[in-house]
């Protein structure tokens, strides 16, 4: 047990380092990208030394080093700096993360669900109708880009037939003002991902039949849906969580564009921003607070894929 | 055209008459009408405002710039006109004069024109019911002048120079005579109470205060003591869009009533729809053409000429501007009352353009590059169309798309050739002081021009409107002559609104605030 644990330390630890290497990279890439912060945040007309004053307010003109560093250490804290316009950075991400992980989690969930039945039934009978449906639009679906999906399910659900809100509206308390204006983001970023995952979970379960303790669970004729959920399954269940995980990040990814779309919320439209206006600390942050989930959804797909591959021989 | 929008979207009971026309399809230009008339039934048309609704207004925003400071730099249209309804501007962009008083309600210049005081209007106070003092107007004129743009919205005026003059007058000296204090006073001089420590929740002297405020997004409710008179709507709800396609659908499913500044894509998209109103407010924003004429292959006043000659303004304004805004005559303030309508307007002249270059002795085989940034809608496009209309002439320019941070940095103000924008068109003496005059902070072609400038000098120096027209006139002559500038044509703002939606402003640029004698049809 000690050393599953201490082996779970280091995992953890590596992915912690992971993340750190990710965050410096990103404070890099910000830097070399052309303009900064301090010209941003002001008005067009401001003069040359308005702007080297704004620099030195914003402590652009110190060392990308030592402000790297001093942003790391103060990180353990849970204080993410503050943004250019002088706001804190937890604060912005405490507005905006909420709701893109409400996105986030109901179009995981939609997509797993989907996935395992499409895939499910699919795997149940190789070959029928329904499995070369489910094969041939899951290929096309994972293919579409989600400004696509976005873009015709505006067109059709909201703008032609008027049944679901065509945007998302903010309400009083900072959160989509009512449920329906959901159901247009989940999806649009849902389709994609469940095309995908339709795949794996199919492609999982056809290698899990062929196993041979499957075959004598057929062979004893218990029903095939009994064989799927009991012996089946469990064996693809590795494959299906890293997939799950893998989607999780392409999820958060996603939200950038779609909560554009749809006006949502969320951190997707925080980080755009924040790119634009090389809001440094502001997209550090958001890549610090999505990574640190990304990092999660990671270390619980190894767990569960590590829990059902020691249960087999 | 623009007359009969005018007409339409004007005040009071001038709208009912004007969709009573439209409706019978004898618009005079005989162009589609594009405000969808109101249905048949909705008897309070004529009858003018009725009082109460909830307008719900779509403007863009972005989430990562919110502000809530109204001296601060606001990006976000969004925060801009929650800001412009909840607190009152000393002064507002009229039609004509271009200048109306808003908190303050008179103002008068010394002799020498330097020293201008301002009275606040009768009966102003703040949301908690205490009056508004001099001290407030001072402190937050002060506060203003001291954020880092201050120099530039109140030019000419020092810290020192704001005092009050007794309870309910406010003076304001200026460096230089100067005419257009009141004009530039009216955007952002927002008066907020003396020592104001949390300016986000501080109450205002606006037509609405308000309630709530969350990601960008707003609740405001009607003020009913306003010093400015009745508002009719009983609330506004201003609602934060990342882009003005979203904003569009919204308008377009019926989830807001006005899309404010949304734009000529989406107004294309919109127009001849049933139950939208697009409305189009001329004279909004300029994008012209900037030739540097202190050095570079531009200085020749021949070359800058020849480029004025080559453009084609309505292919301009038709592909760049989807046809929403009208051909100009590279003189900058086209929305002022003073504008010089009676210099004839430049058309395009291939051949002698040519000749121009050729006399000029510009190296034509050379590649000229011409820089732009895609910080608002059409602008790179616009230099696109550009570059291939003067090859025409035998000009080679080829467009470098600048990230927005590059241009306003190494671009602005240097280049020799370059897109620039304003959204101030509805003044000529605002132009000349900022972009025109020798010693203009932001003399974005580096022009230099004695007799402009002696001109410029004349017209801020006169007080009376007959006595200054000829030197306004002088000014725009030059302008036309010799300037920078090449200004092809002027964009409307674009607005869509639900047809239950009556006296929409029609002013442009930050007119499209002035949203509290809007009304909504039951």
């Amino acid at each position: 047990m000690a050393g599953h644990l201490r082996r779970l330390a280091v995992f953890l630890a590596g992915r912690v380092a992971l993340l750190a290497v990710l965050l410096a990279l990103v404070f890099a890439a910000v830097e070399f990208l052309p303009g900064d912060a301090a010209r941003s945040t002001v008005d067009r007309g401001a003069s040359a030394a308005d702007v080297a004053a704004r620099r030195a307010e914003l402590g652009l003109d110190r060392l990308l080093w030592s402000r790297f560093t001093d942003w790391m250490t103060a990180l353990p804290t849970g204080d993410l700096g503050v943004t250019a316009r002088g706001e804190q950075v937890s604060e912005v991400i405490g507005r905006h993360f909420p709701n893109t992980l409400l996105l986030g989690g109901l179009a995981l969930v939609l997509t797993m669900a989907a996935a395992l039945v499409l895939g499910g039934g699919a795997a149940l009978r190789p070959l029928s109708w329904l499995d070369r449906a489910v094969s041939g639009t899951s290929t096309i679906v994972m293919a579409l880009p989600e400004f696509v999906v976005a873009s015709v399910l505006v067109l059709v659900l909201a703008l032609w037939t008027g049944l679901l809100p065509a945007v998302t509206l903010t309400g009083t308390t900072g959160r989509p003002a009512s449920w329906n204006m959901l159901v247009l983001p989940v999806l649009a970023l849902a389709v994609p991902q469940i095309g995908w995952n339709t795949r794996i979970v199919r492609a999982s379960l056809a290698d899990e039949a062929a196993a041979p303790h499957v075959e004598a669970a057929t062979l004893d004729g218990l029903p095939p849906a009994r064989v799927l959920l009991w012996h089946v399954l469990p064996g693809a269940l590795p494959a299906i969580a890293a997939g799950a995980a893998t989607s999780a990040g392409m999820l958060l990814g996603g939200a950038v564009v779609v909560e554009t779309i749809f006006n949502y919320p969320g951190l997707g439209t925080v980080l755009a921003g924040a790119v634009r206006d090389r809001d440094t600390p502001l997209v550090a942050g958001v890549v610090a607070v999505t990574g640190a989930v990304i990092l999660a959804v990671l270390v619980a797909s190894d767990l569960i894929r590590d829990r059902t591959s020691v249960r087999r021989p | 055209m623009s007359l009969t929008r005018r007409q339409l979207f004007g005040t009071g009971a001038g709208v009912g008459a004007g969709l009573l026309l439209a409706a019978c399809g004898s618009s005079p230009s005989g162009a589609p009408a594009s405000a969808t008339p109101v249905p048949s039934g909705s008897g309070s048309v004529a009858a003018g405002p009725v009082r109460g609704g909830v307008l719900r207004v779509g403007a863009l925003g972005k989430a990562s710039s919110i502000t809530r400071d109204p001296h601060g730099v606001q990006v976000n249209e969004s925060d801009y006109l929650i800001l412009a309804l909840v607190h009152d501007a000393l002064t507002v962009p009229g039609a004509s004069p271009n200048v109306a008083p808003r908190l303050a309600s008179a103002w008068e210049p010394s002799d020498d024109l330097k020293r201008w005081r301002f009275t606040i209007a009768e009966g102003a106070t703040f949301h908690d019911g205490t009056p508004v003092t001099a001290e407030d107007v001072v402190w937050s004129l002060r506060r203003l002048r001291a954020t880092p743009a201050g120099a530039t919205r109140l030019p000419g005026i020092e810290a020192g120079g704001i005092r009050a003059d007794g309870r309910d007058a406010v003076t304001l000296t200026s460096a230089y005579p100067n005419s257009e204090v009141p004009l530039l006073l009216r955007l952002t001089t927002f008066v907020l109470k003396e020592d104001t420590k949390d300016v986000a929740e501080a109450p205002g002297t606006g037509p609405f205060r308000l309630e709530s405020f969350r990601n960008g997004s707003a609740r405001l409710v009607r003020n009913d003591s306003w010093h400015g008179g009745e508002v009719p709507l009983d609330a506004i709800e201003v609602r934060m869009f990342e882009s003005p396609q979203a904003m569009a659908n919204a308008m377009l499913t019926g989830q807001i009533d006005l899309a404010s500044n949304v734009g000529a894509v989406a107004a294309r998209t919109a127009e001849g729809r049933d139950g939208v109103q697009v409305i189009r407010r001329p004279d909004d924003m300029a994008m012209p053409i900037v030739m540097r004429t202190a050095d570079g292959p531009f200085a020749d006043e021949r070359v800058r000429l020849a480029l004025r000659l080559a453009v084609d303004r309505e292919a301009m304004v038709r592909q760049v501007l989807s046809g929403y805004g009208a051909v100009a005559n590279d003189v900058l303030g086209t929305g002022d009352p003073a504008y010089a309508k009676d210099i004839p307007q430049r058309a395009r002249d291939l051949a002698q353009a040519e000749r121009l270059l050729g006399q000029a002795g510009l190296d034509l085989s050379q590649t000229y590059e011409l820089f732009t940034t895609e910080d608002i809608p059409g602008l790179a496009e616009s230099a696109t169309l550009f570059a291939t209309q003067v090859r025409e002439a035998g000009l080679n320019v080829k467009v470098v798309k600048q990230d927005p941070s590059v241009f306003w940095e190494k671009t602005w103000l240097k280049a020799p050739l370059y897109t620039t924008y304003w959204g101030t068109n509805d003044s000529v003496v605002f132009f000349a002081g900022k972009t025109l005059g020798s010693d203009a902070a932001q003399n974005e072609a580096g022009w230099k021009d004695p007799a402009f400038d002696a001109a410029y000098r004349k017209a801020v120096g006169t007080v009376d409107t007959a006595e200054r027209a000829p030197f306004l006139r002088e000014m725009q002559r030059i302008e036309h002559e010799r300037s920078g500038y090449l200004l092809w044509g002027m964009a409307d703002g674009l607005d869509l609104a639900s047809p239950k939606v009556h006296d929409l402003p029609t002013l442009p640029g930050y007119g499209r605030v002035q949203l509290e004698r809007a009304w909504l049809a039951t």
